[in-house]
C-alpha cells in the first residue's frame, strides 16, 4: 500500500515479512508441480527410493520413451487439431456477432447476450448428455468435429465477451468516416476495423486455446482411442494403482503442460479479463 | 486501446476498389440486415450445440429412454425420474457435498486469495516474480494437476507419507479423501481470486485511504473500514464467479477418486456423469442435470445483477 507509516526500520521489518510470506506461498503453490517435474528427471529406482533423492544427476529417459509413443504424439496432434479448430470457429463466427453487439444495438441483444453468458457459466455436463446422445444418432460420436462443436459453448461467448470490449474501445469515427467514403458496412468492418483488433484476437485466442487444450470432460466422452485428446490419455494413467509407469506419466504430464503454461503466460494479462467476462474489458 | 491510434489509416486512402454502397437491389438489404447477417452465425451455433440439447435433455428427463431407441422414440413418464433422484440416497447425499464442498472451497479460495493480492499489493520491487509464481496452478491442465497430487498422497511412494513416516491412504477414506479434493481445488484456483481481487486493489481512489491515514487510523482499521468496503464489489465477482465454478467441479474429483470412496466426494456432476456414461441411464442423467442447470442459472442470474449493479455505479 502506498501509505508509510512507522520508522525506516520498521518498514524494513515488514518488507521482511511480505517477502517471507509470499516465498512460503510461492513454494507451496508450485510444490507438486516442480516435485513431479523432478520425478520425470528420475531412473526408475531413483522414483521409488526411500528415503527420496533430493539431488541426482538428470536423465531425460522417460521424456523420450513418451515422444517416441504413437499413442501420446496421436494425442499431442488431436489436441492441437481440436483446439485450433474450435477456436478458429469461434473467431470466425464470434467476431462479427461481437461487432454487431457492440456497435449495432438490435432487439434482443440483451437477451442473447445473456444467452452466450450462461452457455459460458453452465455447467459442462448438463450440456454433454443430450450432446452425446445427439452426436451418437447422427453418427458424430467420437469424431473430432463433435468435440470441436462441444468447445464452441465455452470458446464462443468467450470471443464475444472479448472482442466486444475491444470494439467498444474503438473510435466510432473509424467506419463512419470510411461509410462516407463509400464503403459498405462490410468493407468498413473488414478493412478498417478489424486489423486494429488484432491484439483483442489474440488474447481471445490464447485464453480459448488454454480453455480448449485443458478440458477433459468434452473429450473424454465424445473421443475413443483414436481421436482422444493429452487430458484424457493423461487420466488413463490413473487407472490401476500398482500398474503405473510413474516415469511415463510425471514426463508425459509435463509434456502436456508446458505448451499451455508458455501460451498463458503470453496472455496473463489478459486472463483476469476472460475470467470476468463481461465484467472486466479486454 | 492505445496501441492502435498509431495504426489508424486516414479515409483519404481507403482502397479504391470499396465501391459506393449499392442504393437498390439485394445489396441495400444486405446493407440493412448488417447486424443480422453478423449476428446469424453465433445465434445458430448457439441453438444448435446449447439450445436444442438442453431442449432434448428436458425431454429426456421426462421420458425413459434408452440409447437404442429412436431419438424421440421414448416412453413419457412425467417426473417419474425427478421422484427417483430425489428418492436416492446417493443423489440426496451428493446434493449435500455438492454444496458443502462449494461452499468450503471457495470460502478458503476467497480468504487465501484476499491475503495473496493483498501481500501483491503492497510497493515492493519483484512483486511481479511473486506473481507469477503464484498464478502458474490457474494455467496447468486441471487433469496433470490432480495426478501430480495423487503422486504425493500415494499411499507406499508419496512424498507426503515418508515425510510424515506413516503409511496413510489419503484417498481411501471418506474424511481425508474429501479434505485432498478440496485442497487440490483451492491449491488450482485460489489465484484467480487473487488475481481479480488485486486488479480490484489497483483500481481502488487513494483519497479515502490517504483521508483515514491522516486522521491515525491504523492498519488494520483502514483495512477493515476503508480498503474491504471498497473492495467489496470485486469480492463479490470473485465469490459468484467461483461458486459457478466450484458447482460444477468434476476433473480433480475423477482422476483423484472417481466419487468415492463410499460415495464421500460424489458432488453432481460425477453424479451426472456416472449415471449417463457408466450406467448409461440418460434420461435420469437428464433429469439431474436439468436440477444443476436450474441451480447455476440462479447463480448466473446473481451474477448479471451483481454486474449490472457495479456498472451503473
Amino acid at each position: 500500500m502506498a501509505i508509510v507509516t512507522g520508522s525506516r526500520r520498521a518498514r524494513k521489518l515488514q518488507a521482511a515479512a511480505v517477502y517471507a510470506t509470499l516465498a512460503a506461498l510461492a513454494i507451496a503453490f508450485l510444490f507438486p508441480l516442480l516435485w513431479v517435474l523432478g520425478l520425470s528427471l528420475k531412473t526408475r529406482p531413483q522414483i521409488f527410493a526411500d528415503p527420496p533423492l533430493y539431488l541426482w544427476w538428470p536423465t531425460l529417459e522417460h521424456y523420450a520413451d513418451v515422444l517416441s509413443r504413437a499413442d501420446f504424439l496421436k494425442a499431442f496432434l488431436n489436441t492441437l487439431i481440436v483446439s485450433a479448430s474450435a477456436v478458429l470457429l469461434s473467431l470466425g463466427v464470434g467476431v462479427p456477432a461481437a461487432y454487431a453487439f457492440a456497435r449495432f444495438p438490435f432487439r434482443g441483444a440483451s437477451l442473447l447476450f445473456f444467452g452466450l453468458l450462461v452457455m459460458r457459466m453452465l455447467p459442462p455436463i448438463a450440456v454433454l448428455v443430450p450432446m452425446y446422445v445427439l452426436f451418437t444418432k447422427l453418427g458424430l460420436a467420437t469424431t473430432r468435429l463433435s468435440v470441436v462443436l462441444a468447445y464452441s459453448t465455452f470458446a464462443l461467448p468467450l470471443v464475444v465477451w472479448i472482442m466486444r470490449g475491444f470494439f467498444e474501445d474503438l473510435p466510432k469515427e473509424l467506419e463512419e468516416s470510411a461509410w462516407i467514403d463509400g464503403a459498405t458496412r462490410y468493407g468498413a468492418f473488414l478493412r478498417v476495423v478489424l486489423p486494429l483488433t488484432r491484439p483483442g484476437m489474440v488474447a481471445a485466442s490464447i485464453l480459448c486455446l488454454q480453455l480448449a487444450w485443458n478440458d477433459f470432460l468434452f473429450a473424454a466422452v465424445l473421443t475413443n482411442n483414436a481421436t482422444q485428446t493429452l487430458p484424457v490419455l493423461m487420466a488413463g494413467f490413473s487407472g490401476g494403482d500398482s500398474g503405473v509407469d510413474w516415469g511415463a506419466m510425471t514426463a508425459s504430464g509435463m509434456l502436456v503442460i508446458l505448451p499451455v503454461v508458455i501460451f498463458s503466460f503470453a496472455a496473463q494479462r489478459h486472463l483476469v479479463a476472460g475470467l470476468a467476462t463481461g465484467s472486466v474489458k479486454g | 486501446m492505445s496501441q492502435s491510434s498509431n495504426a489508424v489509416p486516414s479515409p483519404l486512402v481507403l482502397p479504391a476498389r470499396t465501391a459506393a454502397p449499392p442504393r437498390h437491389g439485394p445489396g441495400r438489404l444486405l446493407e440493412r440486415w448488417f447486424a443480422a447477417v453478423t449476428i446469424a452465425p453465433t445465434f445458430v451455433v448457439m441453438v444448435l450445440v446449447f439450445g436444442l440439447p438442453l431442449l432434448f435433455s428436458l425431454y429426456l428427463s421426462f421420458t425413459g429412454w434408452s440409447l437404442n431407441q429412436q431419438l424421440l422414440g421414448g416412453e413419457w413418464v412425467g417426473l417419474a425420474n425427478y421422484q427417483d433422484l430425489f428418492d436416492d440416497p446417493v443423489f440426496i447425499g451428493s446434493l449435500g457435498i455438492t454444496f458443502g464442498f462449494t461452499a468450503a472451497a471457495v470460502a478458503a479460495q476467497l480468504g487465501l486469495g484476499l491475503a495473496i493480492a493483498l501481500l501483491l499489493n503492497v510497493d515492493l520491487p519483484h512483486m511481479r516474480a511473486f506473481r507469477t509464481a503464484l498464478v502458474v496452478p490457474m494455467m496447468i491442465t486441471p487433469i496433470v494437476g490432480a495426478l501430480c497430487w495423487k503422486l504425493l498422497l500415494d499411499p507406499s511412494h508419496g512424498v507426503f507419507n515418508h515425510w510424515i513416516g506413516e503409511r496413510i491412504v489419503w484417498l481411501g477414506m471418506p474424511g481425508t479423501a474429501l479434505a485432498a479434493v478440496w485442497l487440490v481445488n483451492v491449491w488450482h484456483s485460489t489465484p484467480y481470486v487473487a488475481l481479480i481481487l488485486l486488479a480490484g486493489l489497483r483500481s481502488l481512489p487513494s483519497e479515502p485511504r490517504e483521508a483515514a491515514a491522516i486522521d491515525g487510523a491504523s492498519r488494520l482499521q483502514m483495512f477493515r473500514h476503508v480498503t474491504l468496503p471498497l473492495l467489496r464489489p470485486y469480492i463479490l465477482v470473485a465469490l459468484l464467479l467461483r461458486t459457478i465454478f466450484e458447482f460444477r467441479a468434476f476433473d480433480n474429483i475423477y482422476a483423484m477418486t472417481g466419487g468415492g470412496p463410499a460415495n464421500s466426494t460424489m458432488v453432481l456432476s460425477m453424479f451426472t456423469y456416472l449415471t449417463s456414461f457408466v450406467r448409461f441411464d440418460f434420461s435420469l442423467g437428464a433429469a439431474a442435470s436439468w436440477l444443476m442447470l436450474l441451480m447455476s442459472m440462479l447463480m448466473c442470474l446473481a451474477f448479471i445483477a451483481v454486474i449490472r449493479r457495479r456498472d451503473a455505479n
